[in-house]
């Protein structure tokens, strides 16, 4: 039962990763207020479904939706809070200060969660989702966790067909056009904002739905669960997989999580210490995170070129081989080549 | 109005400390283009070598200050040969990225060597003063004072000496100050010492202050001292003091009036709003340039 929690929570950061790649792959912005999102769609997961707060627990809402709608609604309520903060960073915004600006709205986000109990009852965070339909399906514990593995399999298999399917759709190369150079991209008539306005709802959407699949795996949720080390460790594993390739992503994620930290979990703590062994391996994922900037920035696969080019040379000539594809539909010229 | 004052009064010992911090934070910026943000681990590590050698110092401030900007220096020299160098000529974001890696791997180790528990660390207050209409103790006299005399000591050397202008001229451009002969990067190496100092003074004076904190100190405090030196304008040094000076007081203020717990999100909010209508600094008329870097 150990290994199918661990590959249930390595698939559910898998769709996070998808949609964080939509936004930081594709797009090129890095985006600190992410995890957010995730937040937000886990805890409006739980107070839309949990029921009344008992004092003196308290927090808004307290609906008694089926699970599924709460989820439906928590990506509702996600995108509308990333329309906010996209609208504000992305208009004209770029690089660090974009990246400064989102990590000012999550920080602010945080502080708010954590210290307005009448929200999300502050510190303490809301729990209480326990193993939804249970008994409606007449299952096991052991049943309910390995058929909840299969679901989220399957939705991430729906994910990344739905993420591979964009990205060589002529949305999916004006993303990358626009991150190539916004300049062109606007001289070829794309609209800058909404483009990435698009991909960051897209990718805000997807962190939302991973909220909800995160709100009934581990039942409870609280501000300890969100911290920027979280985000850093789906950054790691974007960068170790390949960036703007939705297979490396997926392929970075579960070495990440799998590998890395299945393997560091047997890093000796002194009985006194028992920090020591995890505080260790923040050490080795942030020493990766450089190593692999430095050395391979392109990851384990790298984004495909000819992907965002219509006929003739590849725009950016990559180290290595290039590759010059043309579209089955020889429409490149009309859909978004970066000239 | 007395209670306005000396709210007024902890916020100038608050924008001092930020404005250290600040002005720190905006040199690095000034010659390598990038957003460090492991510079709040500058900070805590002033607070930590502080903490650790406070046995030998006792309570000698002059030393135990000495001795965290030097700490700070070090990690400047180390941050910028081992990492800032190795990526020049990639994206400010790529390295922004690497820094924040830098920052996951200082605080762990601080965490390894110290533990996840606040450590204490305490210097005697001393007794309040009024100093016109303020009520500060004497500890915060101290911290205003030594601000007050490193941001001078800054002018001077920005202004008056070769190695300022040097400084002024690879903010510039790198590329020109090479070509007139200034060895850009010794200069650079120069700056970072110079800024990891300021940094872990900055990290004592707040260590000294707050009296505990843990491994997180400084990139707790990166967020405060980012908001301030935006809205001074990034690598615009004397700006960059004002910023501080607006930043500190608006969160004290802010603080007072509702409660201490939100002093940080209006901070955070107001860095949101900064962005939003002012990316270049409040000193500056408002551009609609796209803002990137």
């Amino acid at each position: 039962m150990y290994w199918v929690s661990v590959f249930t929570e390595a698939a559910i950061f898998a769709i996070l990763a998808l949609g964080l790649d939509v936004v930081w792959g594709w797009g090129g912005d890095f985006d600190l207020a992410f995890y957010g999102y995730l937040a937000i769609g886990s805890y409006m997961t739980f107070v839309l479904s949990i029921g009344k707060p008992t004092p003196p627990v308290e927090y808004i809402l307290g609906w008694h939706l089926p699970v599924l709608i709460a989820i439906v609604l928590a990506v509702v309520v996600v995108v509308c809070v990333a329309a906010v903060v996209g609208a504000i960073a992305l208009r004209n915004l770029r690089g660090i200060y974009f990246a400064v600006t989102t990590l000012g709205a999550v920080s602010a986000l945080y502080l708010l969660v954590e210290n307005y109990t009448p929200l999300f009852d502050g510190y303490n965070g809301v729990y209480g989702l326990i193993n939804p339909g249970q008994t409606a399906l007449n299952l096991t514990y052991n049943g309910y966790r390995i058929v909840f593995l299969v679901i989220v399999l399957v939705l991430l298999f729906l994910s990344y067909l739905l993420v591979q399917r964009l990205s060589r759709s002529p949305f999916g190369r004006m993303v990358r056009s626009v991150r190539e150079d916004e300049r062109a991209a606007a001289a070829y008539g794309r609209q800058i904002f909404f483009t990435k306005y698009r991909a960051y709802l897209f990718g805000a959407a997807l962190a939302g739905l991973t909220g909800g699949l995160f709100a009934i795996f581990i039942s409870a949720f609280n501000p300890s669960a969100w911290t920027p080390e979280e985000l850093l460790l789906i950054y790691a594993a974007i960068l170790a997989g390949g960036r703007g390739n939705p297979r490396g992503v997926i392929l970075g994620v579960f070495v990440v999580y799998i590998g890395f930290i299945e393997l560091t979990r047997y890093l000796p703590s002194p009985a006194s210490r028992p920090d020591f062994g995890p505080a260790l391996r923040q050490v080795l994922i942030g020493l990766m995170i450089i190593l692999v900037l430095r050395f391979r920035p392109e990851g384990i696969f790298r984004e495909r070129p000819g992907l965002d080019t219509g006929q003739g040379p590849v725009s950016r000539p990559r180290q290595g081989r290039v590759e010059v594809l043309t579209t089955p539909e020889g429409q490149a010229a009309d859909d978004g080549g970066p000239g | 109005m007395t209670n306005f004052l000396v709210t007024i009064g902890v916020g100038l010992a608050t924008a001092a400390i930020l404005a250290l911090s600040a002005v720190a934070f905006t040199l690095e910026y000034a010659v390598s283009r990038i957003a460090n943000f492991a510079h709040g681990e500058f900070l805590t590590i002033g607070a930590y070598v502080a903490y650790s050698t406070q046995g030998i110092f006792h309570q000698n401030v002059a030393a135990a200050a000495a001795i965290a900007a030097a700490a700070g220096m070090v990690a400047g020299l180390l941050l910028n040969t081992l990492v800032i160098e190795q990526f020049r000529g990639r994206s400010a974001i790529t390295v922004l990225i690497a820094t924040l890696g830098v920052a996951l791997v200082a605080e762990n180790v601080l965490d390894m060597i110290y533990g996840a528990a606040n450590v204490t660390y305490s210097y005697a207050q001393g007794s309040l003063h009024h100093v016109g209409p303020f009520l500060w103790t004497t500890s915060d006299i101290e911290v205003i004072v030594s601000a007050l005399v490193v941001a001078g000591l800054i002018y001077l050397l920005l202004q008056r000496t070769r190695f300022g202008k040097a400084i002024r001229a690879v903010s510039q451009d790198r590329a020109l100050a090479r070509v007139s002969g200034i060895p850009a990067r010794r200069i650079i190496m120069g700056t970072w010492a110079l800024a990891g100092a300021v940094a872990g003074f900055a990290g004592f004076a707040l260590a000294a202050t707050i009296g505990t904190f843990g491994p997180l100190l400084g990139f707790n405090f990166l967020l405060l001292t980012i908001t301030a030196t935006v809205a001074g304008g990034l690598g615009r040094p004397y700006a960059t003091l004002g910023g501080a000076l607006i930043v500190g007081l608006a969160i004290q203020i802010a603080g007072t009036y509702t409660s201490s717990a939100y002093e940080l999100v209006f901070a955070f909010l107001l860095l949101v709003l900064l962005m939003l209508f002012r990316p270049n600094g409040v000193f500056v008329r408002r551009s609609s340039v796209t803002v990137r870097a």
